[in-house]
């Protein structure tokens, strides 16, 4: 009887409890998160009046307008070429760089500081220095290849230029992930593997990458969702008159341009519908198609 | 062997040492470009490298232009009200979480999943209509405004407390202590890496935000979108606006330098966590 | 170590407190004193806002003589141009404007007749000091709106050619007093155009319209807008003056990615172009440009060969007040200080820019002796005013995307001039 009592109070202690301490996270993510996603979804529905005055319900016209615009495609396309190599060469090289490091030798926290360095630089003074090294008539690459490349105006170049400043700038925050996944393999795999004559390079692809799936599988989902959502670099590298920016736009920034340039916020809003109805699909895939290599102790 | 293993190494070191200076160059580049003039920098023949008197015009006239004292404090103010915010109710939060039970948590955290699913653009135009609602753009308020509250952070300090032993709180319970007080005075404490980790991911990534501060705020900005606004139209001064690049960058860069434990520690354990 | 926990858990438990309570709002409080910078709005501190850095100095002294004269503090911002109309329509839509700001002829007519800028008729014809007739028409009507005035002329700009003199040294040709013609321009620019691409004859980019090819599309007899007000771009006038800028951009200017990457003014100051076609607005950069000061000077925009005729586009900046503010007596004594005779004055001797007052503009040509500057002053025999409709850059914006084809080899000249036409009649269709 005692005990039964005791529980009820106990339950209700915690469920008291449990609630005040959820309470203020809680709040301010209904608050902050969930209701815009309905009201984003809502206004895709609208045309935004001038100076967001008399918004007009406009039905599916943003969407149909969606569909048919080819400047919104291209984007997706610029988009995907971006991530497409700022991903997987981010992710090789932090996980090279992360195996030399992991060893036993000299200055390893020297290079660790120098590779993470770029993670704590402001994104918009990263991006003003590469636009200035990439400068066609007086930037330091090509003073250094001696050529005229126009490494962010040739329309077929520049988005890959770009995603080389993107490859830059993270794979120092890659690198940190994968040597906190690679401290957790145990010594011993690597000792047996010694006294079985397997080489380096076999290791890396029969002990290394295999246990170190999950943190490789975590790193890429959530850098192509970063990549898919690109902007900062795009906004402050490519200028209007840019004849490459048609090609180099990304998604995130035909957004900003729609809801904050142009101000048209209902149009904007289908943009990043759009935008997220494609990150779902990606993720979901990579999900799915994870049971594949991923492998969990 | 040993000789191949010491040329192996050699290799290794000569691999990192390209990729350090690789890292190194643009900053280098924006400190020799900014004690340039003009003519300097946009010289070809011949290529200016170093330039021939070292001058400090540039940055003293960003410094004019710019304000950089009041920058350097909303940035400040920007970091600190988001890490104090985030690591308090992210703290409470993923205690409740982890550790107690009651009605509703399920489902309370299944949306604190699904926030962690959705990229962050989906929030900003209602964000800005509701600053803007409040009459609070152009403040630190409308800043601070959308890190209030952190699921990520929550999930983060929720995997913190599931790693603790059970028969801590269990004892204090014995001993009297409500939930209140067990988590205050047992929990928490144990969990002080966390929170470190949390904060310096919330301070990072805060100082990285460049499109909410470039709509929310015209005058009241932290350092990164002032650096943005100054790249103008017919500005394309480029030893000023590296110098305003260097002048943004060197606070961040001298606490990472002192704190490079912490830094490195603190992404690697929330970054890796998700 | 255990004290210092215990320490933290109390810190923790004081924040706790207030912080479950108050969550949502949690932060506010140091947000509403911390830090901001024009925070002191309520204490009639006046916000000025402007786009251009060149003139900031200048502008700065104006303002602290109108601090010493009327006790009314000021605080000037600089926001580039771009952010500069993107934060003003924030503003506009969300209830935080700068009190005092410049206005564009661009973006005027949607300002005032959707009601963001404060009305100021009545003030402005109870005024003793003021003396509208000194003012360009022009200008006057472009800031009015159903008979309202929403903003007083700051500054008038005028277009010319500024000449590097070495490289015309170089080539043995005479530098230009005025009398050149498009097609002398040509030669010249060609002549100074070297093959191995290590300099040019002339550089403009297809956004740099009221600087460049609108002035030569007005010189050769066409126009942007007819009598009408319908696009002038089938004007057989307008397609040739075109053809004829295509041929300056291919065989005279840089490639189109480098001039965009770059801007025409770094080009030019660094001694890769030998002339530009810049507004007066530019002046007071160029000036603090050691390059351009040592090797540059102006000449007046080249004559249609046929009728003599040397036409500049001009405009003139207004200053306008943002209709909620909360000191509209501050704000318009402001507005009035900046057009009064001695302020437009001071303007000009300080070498900000030009004067919208008529007559006191000598002052800005004899402010320096690095550059004669007198060119911009007489093309003001000859002008256009900047051409506008009810919201301009719904045509202006595509015109000048569409531009960019013909600039980059994708499109011949004659068939972008034929979309501009239909899609600039369209978009101002959709004006009434």
């Amino acid at each position: 009887m005692s005990t039964i009592k005791k529980g009820t109070s106990r339950e209700r202690n915690e469920f008291l409890w449990g609630w005040l301490f959820i309470l203020p996270t809680m709040i301010g993510l209904i608050i902050l998160n969930i209701i815009p996603i309905f009201q984003t979804i809502y206004q895709s529905f609208f045309k935004t009046g001038d100076f967001g005055k008399g918004n007009i319900f406009v039905g599916a016209d943003n969407y149909i307008r969606l569909f048919g615009d080819a400047e919104v495609w291209q984007s997706v396309i610029n988009t995907f070429k971006y991530a497409i190599v700022e991903v997987p060469f981010s992710i090789a090289i932090s996980l090279l760089l992360a195996v030399f490091l992991n060893r036993k030798m000299k200055g390893v926290s020297a290079y660790r500081t120098i590779f993470f360095l770029p993670m704590v630089a402001a994104p918009a003074a990263v991006a003003m220095v590469w636009r200035w090294l990439f400068n066609t008539e007086f930037g330091l690459l090509n003073h250094i290849v001696h050529n005229n490349i126009q490494w962010i105006s040739d329309p077929r170049i520049a988005v890959f230029s770009i995603a080389v400043i993107g490859i830059w700038s993270i794979i120092g925050y890659n690198m940190v992930l994968f040597l906190a996944g690679l401290q957790e393999i145990p010594r011993d795999y690597y000792e047996a593997a010694d006294i079985d004559g397997a080489n380096g390079i076999k290791q890396f692809f029969n002990i290394t990458v295999p246990l170190l799936s999950p943190t490789i599988f975590f790193v890429s989902i959530t850098r192509i969702i970063g990549g898919l959502q690109v902007f900062d670099l795009i906004f402050m590298v490519m200028d209007k008159n840019n004849p490459a920016l048609y090609k180099t736009q990304s998604i995130v920034y035909l957004f900003y341009q729609n809801s904050f340039v142009e101000n048209n916020k209902g149009y904007g809003s289908t943009i990043v519908v759009l935008l997220i109805a494609i990150i779902m699909v990606i993720t979901v895939f990579q999900m799915v198609a994870q049971k594949k290599w991923v492998y969990y102790n | 062997m040993e000789q191949k293993a010491k040329l192996m190494s050699a290799l290794i070191h000569l691999i990192l040492i390209l990729v350090s200076i690789t890292m190194l160059v643009p900053f280098l580049w924006m400190a020799l470009t900014a004690f340039k003039s003009m003519t300097e920098a946009t010289s070809v023949n011949p290529f200016v490298i170093f330039p021939s008197v070292w001058r400090t015009e540039n940055f003293t006239t960003v410094i004019n232009n710019m304000n950089f004292p009041v920058l350097y404090l909303n940035t400040l103010l920007l970091i600190a009200g988001r890490v104090i915010a985030a690591v308090l109710t992210a703290t409470l939060a993923g205690y409740a979480f982890a550790r107690l039970e009651f009605k509703g948590k399920n489902l309370m955290f299944s949306l604190i999943l699904f926030q962690m699913m959705v990229p962050g653009q989906i929030y900003i135009i209602p964000q800005y209509l509701m600053v803007s609602k409040m009459g609070m753009l152009n403040t630190i308020f409308a800043l601070v405004f959308p890190g209030l509250v952190t699921a990520f952070g929550t999930f983060l300090l929720r995997q913190a407390y599931m790693g603790l032993p059970r028969d801590l709180e269990e004892a204090a319970r014995l001993d009297g202590c409500n939930i209140g007080q067990t988590f205050l005075w047992i929990m928490a404490p144990l969990t002080q890496s966390s929170m470190v980790a949390l904060g310096i991911f919330t301070a990072v990534f805060a100082y990285k935000d460049l499109m909410w501060p470039l709509i929310c705020n015209r005058d009241v900005m932290p350092l990164s979108a002032a650096l943005a606004k100054m790249q103008g139209q017919y500005t394309s001064n480029y030893p000023q606006l590296m110098a305003a690049s260097l002048l943004a960058c060197i606070p961040m860069i001298v606490l990472y330098l002192i704190f490079q434990k912490q830094f490195v520690e603190g992404i690697a354990t929330s970054g890796g966590k998700l | 170590m255990k004290r210092r926990n215990k320490l933290l858990a109390l810190g923790l438990c004081a924040a706790l407190a207030t912080a479950s309570l108050s969550a949502c709002g949690g932060g506010g409080g140091e947000s509403s004193d911390g830090g901001n910078t024009g925070g002191g709005d309520a204490g009639g501190k006046l916000t000025v806002a402007i786009w251009d850095n060149g003139q900031q100095p200048g502008l700065q002294q104006i303002l602290n003589d109108f601090t010493e004269a009327t006790g009314i503090e000021t605080q000037l911002q600089v926001i580039e141009w771009n952010s500069y109309w993107t934060l003003l329509e924030a503003g506009a839509s969300g209830g935080d404007m700068p009190d005092v700001f410049w206005m564009h002829s661009n973006e005027a007519v949607r300002y005032m007749s959707n009601g963001i800028l404060l009305d100021i008729t009545d003030k402005v014809n109870a005024s003793e000091t003021l003396e509208l007739d000194k003012f360009p028409e022009d200008l006057k009507n472009m800031y009015t709106y159903d008979g309202k005035i929403y903003a007083l002329p700051k500054d008038m700009d005028t277009v010319a050619i500024w000449y590097n003199k070495d490289m015309f040294d170089e080539a043995g040709i005479p530098y230009p007093d005025g009398s050149w013609t498009w097609d002398d321009f040509y030669d010249i620019a060609k002549q100074l155009t070297k093959d191995d691409g290590s300099q040019f004859g002339f550089c403009a980019n297809p956004s740099n319209e009221q600087d460049t090819w609108m002035n030569t599309v007005y010189t050769l007899g066409g126009c942007v807008l007819n009598e009408e007000g319908k696009s002038g771009f089938d004007d057989p006038k307008t397609v040739a003056a075109m053809e004829f800028f295509d041929k300056l951009v291919k065989e005279t200017m840089p490639p189109a990615s480098t001039m965009s990457e770059t801007g025409t003014d770094v080009l030019f100051g660094s001694g890769k172009v030998a002339m530009i076609s810049q507004g007066s607005w530019m002046v007071a950069a160029f000036k603090d440009n050691e390059y351009i000061a040592a090797h540059a000077d102006v000449a007046r925009l080249p004559k249609d060969p046929a009728t003599g005729r040397s036409v500049s586009l001009y405009n003139g900046l207004g200053w306008s007040a943002s209709a909620g503010t909360k000191n509209p007596e501050g704000a318009y004594k402001l507005i009035e200080w900046f057009a009064s005779k001695e302020m437009q004055q001071k303007q000009a001797e300080l070498g900000v820019t030009m004067a919208a007052y008529d007559g006191v503009s000598d002052q800005w040509v004899n402010d320096t002796d690095l550059f004669n500057l007198q060119p911009y002053l007489d093309a003001m025999d000859d002008v256009v005013f900047r051409p506008s409709t009810k919201s301009t850059l719904a045509w202006w914006n595509p015109m000048v995307e569409e531009l960019k084809k013909p600039w980059n080899g994708e499109e011949d000249m004659a068939t972008a001039c034929a979309n501009i036409a239909q899609i600039m009649n369209e978009k101002i269709a959709e004006e009434n």
